[in-house]
């Protein structure tokens, strides 16, 4: 069959109301399900599985996927509302959203986010339906030296979210390191700082260390100092994003979407340090660099350019090769297996017209998201309009929920509330939360990978650069820390003649 | 605090369920646990069977996901939860056969645990990349005899690892341990990924996760651990190259509570499974996916379990592959 054969069968197929229908329902439930925090994208996927069993399979995966790419988005409504990152790959948005929320420009804040999500979100779809093949080899050269240099890489991120003062960026991401290592130990099994607790065994639930970092310490900081301040709304004021905005962003949309696309394509990285990564280049090429972190635009358009550019890319590996690129779509490989599909090189030749199918509808769930996402955004943005005396209990009742919701565990809300202590002094103290959380999710990934790489070389450090990939990475790692020492030199500041790096 | 915590919540249980237990059981909905993050092999092997089981139990099933540490900490729920049949968790071959065999600071023991049943069998596979040159098992021996040759799994303490260890030892390798490197992943997903993109050798896993694989050419069956061929792996079974104690080496899903379980639940529950497995939409979903649907009794399903338990523990202790820490 021709490529337009196959583009036509693949029009009969989602073509007709169910399909349609499964679509939208999956955007407005992921929509639902990222809003509400502890409800990350995993669980909304889980859970919307069963009901796929009986349904025609393209249906079934459109509507995992709409769950998908809604929860995706989603997660930046809570993000900038209350702070509070719906899922972990919105955490980045928290960044510049909530600032702007706080200047009373939530609906602003909430419309770039949809705008940012939305384009790259056909960005990535485009790249699946053109590129899959070339992006599909190129994923798996990926193996754990290469990660190693890619994941060292990316924690240089952490100066760019640092803040003011490296120093203190630099002590929370120590901070992070160290707490990721709790838990087993990958290469020996043993365990590590549990004290002989099966709860910490697992190591410290992701969401509830996320919640307690960032929603805790907010509210924890109402009650020390209460006040009349807190009774009034902040207002909505500037309240739509324009076309001007937008215009604005663009670049960093752009690049965000080809960093999650690229990341997106590796499997097992995920969304989260995508965002980051968009965040932080786009905060080095932005001539308003010293806003960042204080609410600006670009912040949040790179930040959700780079987790949305990761949903339809994740579909490379599990289209092209049937790796599943994340969580996410190791779930939704399980759909494909309940009726009898096998993702992967032959699905091609023996279900061209499904494959076809999705592309086209993925190409309409870009559409549907918008929709789905401008009428979302009309409904939350009132959150913005309640005094935070209401608020603020009602988040802190929502955050309970959510955390103990993700593993069923009393000891996770513990830990929120202690990470919320934490939290809170590091907020007395300036010193900023971000670089905490890209090092808790890097860190454990770093040293995986390393010691990975170090059982295939039988202990040579050479294997670690042993290709051009590794080769790439440690260039850009010396060029980011050249850059980051350059900037430092330059500026006056007293607390950079201390850094480390 | 956790312990206070722990104490408070399980004497909440205890005030509320120790006069229910005398009513007609069950007369509400009933917690099941998997000690499983959603959408894992055990995730939606529960989920699958929820729906059938949930309708001949006549309550609904809540299906309550407690990940890490291997499936410990799940299973330390359900240790610690009264045995009134309203908590019970879906057992799995890793944290339930090989995880109790080779660590010893496991917070449970398999006697921690009664099994009402064992409903899904999965054999393994053992594979290679196809453009390693290795054929058979036999060129996978020599090529250990060579050095270098690694294999990966989902984690330490995993079938996984167990299998690629007792295979290597069925067919002649003296010293499996260290002959051949272990590259632990964390996930069957990794697991297979790393056989693809070189980062190991081989990897021996349940068959289900392999079947797109090796149909697609991408990767090389070796031996499958069952007594007859698998259908879509063109590959020798264990008996055929006879070794029957690979034959032992299958994962399995089941169900247990906590160890005092009284008799007439573990009856219950048996019954409830053995309408459950009956249902033909079921059995088409687990089998698509290259599960063998057995339900075994639960004297069945516990002798299974020790017996493999047993057999892995007696290789874990002859190569010293115990760990301590």
């Amino acid at each position: 069959m021709s490529m337009m054969d196959n583009l036509a069968a693949g029009f009969g197929l989602v073509a007709n109301f169910q399909a349609i229908l499964s679509l939208l329902i999956g955007v407005v439930i992921g929509t639902i399900g990222g809003a509400v925090p502890g409800i990350s994208v995993t669980m909304s996927v889980a859970l919307a599985l069963p009901f796929t069993f009986a349904m025609a399979p393209i249906n079934g995966i459109l509507l995992l996927l709409g769950v998908y790419k809604g929860g995706v988005f989603g997660g930046s409504i809570p993000a900038i509302l209350i702070k509070t990152p719906g899922t972990p790959a919105s955490s980045a948005t928290v960044l510049d959203g909530y600032p702007m929320a706080e200047k009373g420009e939530a609906g602003r804040a909430l419309g770039m986010a949809l705008w940012a999500s939305c384009t790259a979100d056909m960005i990535s779809n485009l790249s699946l339906i053109l590129f899959a093949g070339f992006l599909a080899s190129f994923a798996l050269s990926f193996r754990p030296p290469e990660f190693f240099t890619l994941i060292l890489f990316s924690l240089t991120i952490i100066s760019g979210v640092s803040g003011k003062s490296m120093l203190r960026g630099a002590l929370s991401a120590v901070l992070g390191l160290m707490l990721a290592t709790v838990g087993l130990d990958l290469i020996y099994g043993t365990n590590r700082f549990t004290f002989g607790n099966p709860n910490l065994m697992g190591g410290l639930n992701f969401i509830a260390v996320l919640i307690g970092l960032f929603a805790i310490p907010e509210i924890m900081a109402v009650i020390w100092s209460p006040g009349d301040e807190h009774g009034r709304a902040r207002g909505l004021g500037a309240n739509r994003v324009s076309l001007a905005d937008y215009r604005r962003c663009f670049k960093a949309i752009l690049r965000g979407s080809t960093i999650g696309v690229i990341l997106g394509s590796i499997p097992g990285i995920g969304a989260a340090p995508s965002a980051f990564l968009s965040y932080s280049e786009a905060r080095r090429k932005s001539p308003h660099r010293e806003n960042f972190g204080k609410g600006e635009i670009e912040g949040v358009a790179a930040a959700e350019a780079g987790n949305n550019g990761v949903a339809g890319a994740t579909l490379i590996p599990l289209l092209s090769l049937g790796i599943p690129g994340d969580v996410i779509t190791a779930i939704i490989i399980g759909a494909f297996m309940i009726h009898g599909l096998q993702p992967g090189p032959l699905m091609f030749v023996t279900n061209a017209d499904l494959i076809y199918g999705l592309f086209i509808g993925l190409i309409l769930s870009s559409v549907f998201l918008f929709v789905v996402g401008s009428a979302a955004i009309r409904v939350f943005k009132y959150v913005a309009d309640i005094p935070r005396s209401i608020l603020f209990p009602g988040v802190l009742v929502l955050c309970v929920y959510g955390v103990f919701a993700v593993n069923n565990t009393i000891f996770d809300i513990g830990v929120m509330f202690a990470m919320g202590a934490v939290g809170f002094l590091m907020l007395r103290n300036d010193i900023p939360a971000a670089p905490f959380l890209i090092a808790y999710i890097l860190g454990p990934l770093l040293e995986d990978n390393f010691r990975q790489a170090m059982l295939m070389s039988g202990g040579s450090p050479w294997i670690l650069f042993s290709t051009p990939i590794t080769w790439i990475f440690w260039a850009l790692t010396l060029f980011s820390i050249v850059a980051i020492i350059r900037a430092a030199m330059t500026s006056n500041r007293q607390e950079q003649g201390s850094m480390g790096f | 605090m956790k312990a206070g915590l722990l104490g408070i919540v399980g004497a909440m249980t205890m005030a509320v369920s120790a006069p229910m237990a005398r009513a007609e059981y069950p007369e509400r909905p009933i917690t099941m646990i998997i000690p499983y993050g959603a959408g894992g092999t055990t995730d939606l092997s529960a989920r699958t069977i929820s729906e059938p089981l949930g309708k001949a139990v006549g309550q609904p099933l809540v299906m309550s996901n407690i990940a890490g540490a291997g499936g410990a900490t799940g299973t330390v729920a359900v240790k610690n939860a009264s045995a009134d049949g309203y908590t019970m968790l879906f057992g799995r071959v890793g944290p339930h056969s090989v995880s109790p065999a080779m660590k010893a600071m496991l917070p449970y023991t398999l006697d921690d645990l009664r099994f009402v049943a064992v409903y899904e069998i999965n054999p393994i596979v053992c594979v290679v990349d196809p453009k390693s040159g290795i054929q058979t098992v036999e060129d996978l021996v020599a090529r250990v005899g060579e050095g270098g040759v690694t294999y990966s799994s989902s984690g330490v303490g995993s079938l996984q690892q167990i299998a690629a260890v007792m295979v290597l030892r069925e067919f002649g390798v003296e010293d499996p341990v260290g002959a051949a490197t272990h590259i632990p992943q964390k996930s069957d997903g990794e697991a297979a990924t790393s056989v693809l993109n070189g980062t190991a050798t081989f990897l021996c896993t349940n068959s289900s996760p392999l079947a797109g694989f090796v149909k697609a050419g991408q990767l090389h069956p070796l031996l499958t651990t069952s007594e007859e061929r698998l259908e879509g792996f063109d590959a020798p079974s264990a008996t055929e190259l006879e070794k029957p104690a690979l034959t032992r080496l299958v994962g399995w899903t089941g169900i247990a509570g906590p160890a005092d379980l009284p008799d007439e639940l573990v009856a219950q529950w048996s019954g409830w499974l053995a309408t459950a497995t009956e249902d033909p939409r079921f059995r088409q979903r687990m089998e698509a996916s290259g599960s063998i649907i057995e339900l075994m009794s639960p004297e069945d399903s516990d002798s299974f379990i020790r017996g493999q338990y047993e057999a892995i523990r007696a290789l874990v202790d002859e190569l010293g592959m115990r760990i301590e820490g």
